[in-house]
């Protein structure tokens, strides 16, 4: 049959009438096509003459669409309305490939980006802002410019919403910088209605009222839109770490609202920063007489972290006389009104190392505790420092002052304070971690008499919850304390020997719960060697009170650690017995879920059922 | 009348075994279909399979790949996976760019949605045959599109169904293609 048909001298041009012989099997002048659109394939049958023009009319009814929403592809050939399926090639059970095209034309690949022809500029751009209504209801005064601006606008490219994820952050930069926007944005009334209707700000201004205030001052209001229509100075202030954004936090959001943000306005705030520093600071040198941070933070570098500018010189007689250093210090807040310790906060500031001075500061305010300590760069060959403790009033100001205070304004104080604690915490820990001798001053430094009761029972069990029982155990290794024992004995001999060097050493003797006063009997201050059951009261309380304080507070924190070097069987034993009480038979899975747990017995429960398969 | 513009088709092929499945397929596949005769002379008794192929659609000069993503687009070789490891030129097309791109959005949403990415029954390769055929009526060599099933006629593939059933892989670098908003 094939070869009959190949010998008739076929015309592909002309569509000859059903007389001519066909190949098809099922009816001379039908064929079989099969058309395949989306990844369905279905059957037609189609006259042999028919041209694609007549074949499309036909699709177009059986798949109800447009004719010119119809595209035939066959063997990567485009088939044109002129054109007969014979003259194509197309055969019995051929594919046909239907591409319906859909009537919104623009499209794009999303690594792409290419600028796409929209028919509504303006309906985009209402969208991509993402507040319609606040465009609808633009002043009177700004409608007219603006709307005119915006059809202005096909050099910014126009993404699909689809793409946005991938272009999302380009698009907005682009955005920005488009002249139009830019006069839209420093227009503060609409943009101030603007802001206030979107959803997401009218749920944060219902959770917390304090919001509205910023916005409703217009200053604050005009200095972010600043700030957004500049965006290479968001960029910067981004940059700029994270911890300086923290340093916000001391502030009290509530007083002075937009005093940060204005120039010069960072001087009352500054002073009066300066002037608690001072109280704390008057009241704190007598017992202390000296500084005890600088000897930890002698050697010890802490995180280095961007320089940034010193404030103004604040109008201190006593700053004056510290060299001005581009901020290295590290500043511990703990916050005794919140709950928990853990909101003892670092804010690790910076580290200058050519800083030849070394200052402790504390202020206080009515919601935290600030310490601030300077590390003290350019220290001199002998490791002590002169213990001159020097008011550093101007280290809360020189960051309060700072321009990336704007951004706090949007922001609920208290959401980004919470969420920096939990930064500020993990690089605290991590510095008590590095140092556990700083964190042994810190201890000590508790016994501060400005610091509640609160903080101070609470510091076992934050110690304990961040892991610094690591160190508590380090100091519980007999051979540490050996070690210790054996720098106060070598402490001792230069006391005998050379009493003249004292004053030298006297920080670490101070650290280490022993103030060089020749009433102290030796043997007696032997500190922290808590492998000795028994610890031999202090004698000298005048010296000695707060060692003895400090050591009873460590004792209670080591209280659990120096239980650790027993077995477990014996730490255990009433949990042990009520687990068994309670069924679970087999001790010795009872006291692996006492050991993960610590000793919860409830947390071993379910640890033992679920290892049952309860 | 014009000529049509003709755009090139490439078929890229990836070995996502980076030439192990070559080395160790006749040791892990033990006796396939083909490969079970005792002193058949062949120097492993299992069979052997050239790669593991994945299979991308280049065309205007895009690269196009079906994944447990969904289609997905990159430069030519702008995935994970490099190079290819051989190209196959599948012929040319006088579809343009644009009704490609719409076609591929109709398939993204019929048949080669994410869900329904199968690695042994629906997988790249199937939306590479597919694709293949529509721009050049062609289809993509055999040896890519038997895979599975010569897998599966192993013991090995039949042991390990139920966890290859699961893996889907989806070379990293690619931007989804979809249908755009507001189509009517």
């Amino acid at each position: 049959m094939l070869h009959v048909i190949s010998q008739t001298p076929k015309m592909a041009q002309s569509g000859r009438p059903s007389g001519l012989p066909t190949n098809e099997n099922i009816s001379p002048s039908v064929t079989r096509v099969i058309v395949k659109t989306a990844g369905k394939g279905e059957d037609f049958m189609i006259a042999d003459n028919t041209s694609v023009r007549q074949f499309k009319e036909k699709l177009s009814a059986h798949f109800e669409c447009q004719m010119d929403q119809l595209v035939l592809v066959f063997r990567g050939r485009l088939l044109k309305d002129h054109d007969t399926l014979r003259q194509r090639g197309i055969r019995d059970s051929h594919t046909i490939h239907l591409v319906i095209k859909s009537k919104h034309r623009s499209r794009s690949l999303a690594h792409s980006s290419q600028n796409l022809l929209t028919k509504d500029p303006c309906h985009r751009d209402r969208n991509t802002k993402g507040n319609s209504s606040g465009v609808h209801q633009l002043a009177s005064v700004s409608h007219t410019p603006v709307e005119s601006a915006l059809p202005v606008e096909p050099d910014a490219p126009k993404v699909h919403t689809q793409d946005l994820e991938v272009g999302y952050p380009d698009c907005i930069a682009q955005m920005l910088q488009n002249p139009s926007i830019q006069q839209l944005l420093s227009n503060m009334a609409p943009m101030r209605q603007f802001i206030s209707e979107h959803p997401d700000l009218q749920q944060l201004i219902q959770q917390n009222p304090e919001v509205s205030n910023l916005l409703d001052n217009s200053e604050i209001l005009w200095q972010t839109l600043e700030l957004a229509r500049n965006l290479a100075m968001i960029q910067e202030i981004m940059q700029i770490q994270q911890p300086e954004q923290n340093l916000e936090h001391p502030l009290n959001p509530q007083s002075y609202p937009g005093l940060e943000t204005m120039p010069g306005g960072d001087n009352p705030l500054g002073r009066s920063y300066a002037d608690c520093n001072d109280h704390m600071l008057n009241s704190l040198q007598d017992p202390f007489g000296g500084n005890p941070f600088t000897p930890l933070l002698e050697g010890h570098v802490l995180e280095p972290v961007q320089s940034s500018p010193l404030s103004p010189p604040q109008p201190q007689e006593r700053r004056d006389q510290l060299p001005q250093l581009p901020t290295t210090r590290v500043i511990y807040t703990s916050s005794c009104g919140l709950s928990s310790i853990t909101s003892a906060n670092v804010v690790p500031d910076k580290v200058n190392h050519t800083s030849s001075a070394s200052t402790t500061t504390i202020s206080t305010k009515d919601r935290s505790h600030n310490w601030a300590i300077q590390q003290p760069a350019g220290v001199p060959a002998l490791p002590s420092i002169e213990l001159t403790q020097q008011p550093q009033a101007e280290d809360k100001d020189a960051t309060t002052s700072r321009d990336s205070s704007d951004q706090k304004l949007k922001d609920d104080p208290q959401l980004s304070d919470e969420q920096s604690s939990s930064q500020i915490t993990g690089s605290m820990v991590q510095l008590l971690l590095k140092n556990p001798y700083l964190a042994a001053q810190m201890m000590l430094f508790i016994t501060m008499p400005q610091l509640s009761e609160q903080c101070r029972q609470q510091l076992p069990t934050f110690l304990q919850q961040t892991q610094l029982s690591d160190m508590l155990l380090a100091l519980a290794n007999p051979k540490a304390s050996q070690a210790i024992l054996h720098i106060e004995q070598g402490l001792q001999l230069l006391a005998t020997e050379a009493p003249v060097l004292l004053p030298w050493v006297a920080p670490y003797l101070w650290g280490l719960g022993w103030l060089p006063s020749p009433s102290c009997s030796y043997p007696d201050t032997v500190p922290w060697a808590w492998d000795v059951p028994d610890m031999a009261e202090p004698k000298g309380p005048e010296c000695c009170h707060k060692s003895g304080a400090a050591r009873q507070r460590l004792q209670s924190l080591a209280g659990d650690s120096s239980h650790l070097p027993q077995a477990p069987e014996i730490r255990f034993s009433q949990q042990i017995e009520s687990l068994q009480a309670m069924g679970f038979g087999n001790h010795h899975a009872n006291l692996q879920a006492l050991i993960a747990t610590e000793g919860d017995t409830g947390a071993a429960i379910r640890k033992l059922k679920r290892s049952q398969g309860f | 009348m014009e000529p049509p513009n003709l755009y090139p088709v490439k078929l890229y092929v990836y070995d996502l075994s980076k030439g192990l499945a070559r080395r160790l397929s006749p040791i892990m596949l033990g006796e396939g279909a083909g490969g079970g005769r005792e002193g058949a002379g062949t120097a492993g008794r299992g069979k052997q399979l050239e790669g593991i192929w994945h299979t991308s659609i280049v065309v205007h000069k895009d690269e196009f790949f079906f994944g447990s993503g969904g289609i997905s687009s990159c430069p030519p070789g702008g995935t994970l996976l490099g190079p290819p490891d051989s190209v196959v030129d599948v012929g040319s097309t006088e579809v343009t760019e644009e009704l490609f791109l719409e076609y591929l959005s109709s398939l993204g949403e019929s048949l080669f949605r994410s869900e329904a990415y199968n690695l042994f029954e629906h997988n790249c390769n199937t939306f590479t045959n597919e694709v293949a055929q529509f721009l050049t009526g062609r289809k993509i060599p055999s040896y890519i599109t038997d895979l599975p099933s010569e897998i599966l006629s192993t013991p090995f593939g039949q042991a390990l169904r139920p966890l290859l059933d699961s893996i889907q892989i989806q070379p990293p670098g690619g931007s989804p293609v979809g249908r755009p908003n507001g189509q009517s």
